[in-house]
């Protein structure tokens, strides 16, 4: 399970830092009653977790950041991560923001505030705590047999 | 909303998501003592023919859990410090089962089991090595 190309671990919780804020904006915009700006901020952040989940957290856009600006002021990495379990929480992150933007586009009142707020959670919580949305969510996943493939 | 009303909401929103943080944080690594009434059958370990004969550290894991990897460092090298602790890693991806029987709903989990596959103890999240230490000397102690 232990791929050859390991992942600094603090680029994914850069990541999760810009994400948290930029949802920050989008909660503000849509309490402002800014609804179309909050919709097109939240679309833009719903495609950032799509290009994380589906091409993987190394191709995705911040992580370049990180790279280019970030990672050669600080000290290098004391031990590299799998890419697997951000690219999971990338994934978490596109399916909440996709419903949350469904019932917006839908016109359920509040519904980007909510997904954008609970979206939030988890980056503010992966950004600053080192929290592993992966060790939480996935193995209920597996035992509601959503994900997983049973061997026994 | 007015603009202050909204700075006050995402400043609570800010407050409430540090509050979680601080108790998820407190919650990890976190030894709990067990009941002793649950015992773990050698046949879901795989690979194990035998219990060790001191303590047993059975680490589930899957394969999206980064703290999984920090985890396995810790027993492995606490289990490598003596001939009698063993350290299992079962990686639940594939076993949904027993992921529902012993009742685990986040990775890593550690259980201590004693020579005789008894929960003595669990662990949610990476396992501290000093606490982990300690309670190994109760338990093989006792």
């Amino acid at each position: 399970m232990t791929t050859s190309q390991g992942l600094d671990p603090r680029g994914p919780r850069f990541s999760a830092g810009i994400t948290a804020v930029l949802l920050l904006v989008v909660i503000g915009l849509g309490l402002s009653r800014a609804n179309l700006a909050a919709g097109i901020l939240f679309a833009v952040l719903a495609a950032l977790f799509a290009w994380g989940a589906f091409a993987g957290v190394q191709r995705h856009p911040y992580g370049a950041l990180y790279r280019r600006f970030v990672r050669p002021r600080l000290a290098p990495p004391t031990e590299l991560e799998d890419p697997v379990p951000p690219t999971f929480a990338q994934g978490v992150g596109f399916v909440i923001t996709l419903v949350g933007l469904v019932l917006h586009v839908a016109g359920v009142p509040y519904a980007l505030v909510i997904a954008a707020s609970a979206a939030f959670v988890a980056a503010f919580l992966n950004s600053v705590f080192a929290f592993c949305l992966g060790c939480q969510i996935y193995l209920l996943l597996v035992r509601a047999g959503v994900l997983g493939r049973a061997t026994a | 909303m007015n603009p202050v009303l909204v700075l006050v909401a995402l400043g609570g929103l800010v407050a409430v998501s540090t509050a979680l943080g601080l108790v998820w944080k407190h919650t990890q690594g976190r030894i709990r003592r067990t009941d002793g009434l649950t015992v773990v059958r050698i046949t879901d370990l795989p690979g194990v023919t035998r219990l060790a004969r001191g303590a047993t550290l059975l680490q589930f894991s899957t394969e999206v859990c980064a703290p999984c990897r920090a985890a396995r460092v810790v027993l492995g090298d606490v289990a490598s410090t003596r001939t009698d602790i063993d350290h299992v890693d079962l990686d639940l991806t594939h076993r949904p089962d027993l992921a529902s029987r012993y009742n685990i709903l986040q990775t890593p989990t550690t259980f201590i089991l004693d020579r005789k596959g008894v929960v003595r103890a669990r662990i949610g999240g990476a396992p501290r090595r000093d606490a982990l230490t300690l309670e190994l000397e109760r338990i093989l102690a006792a």
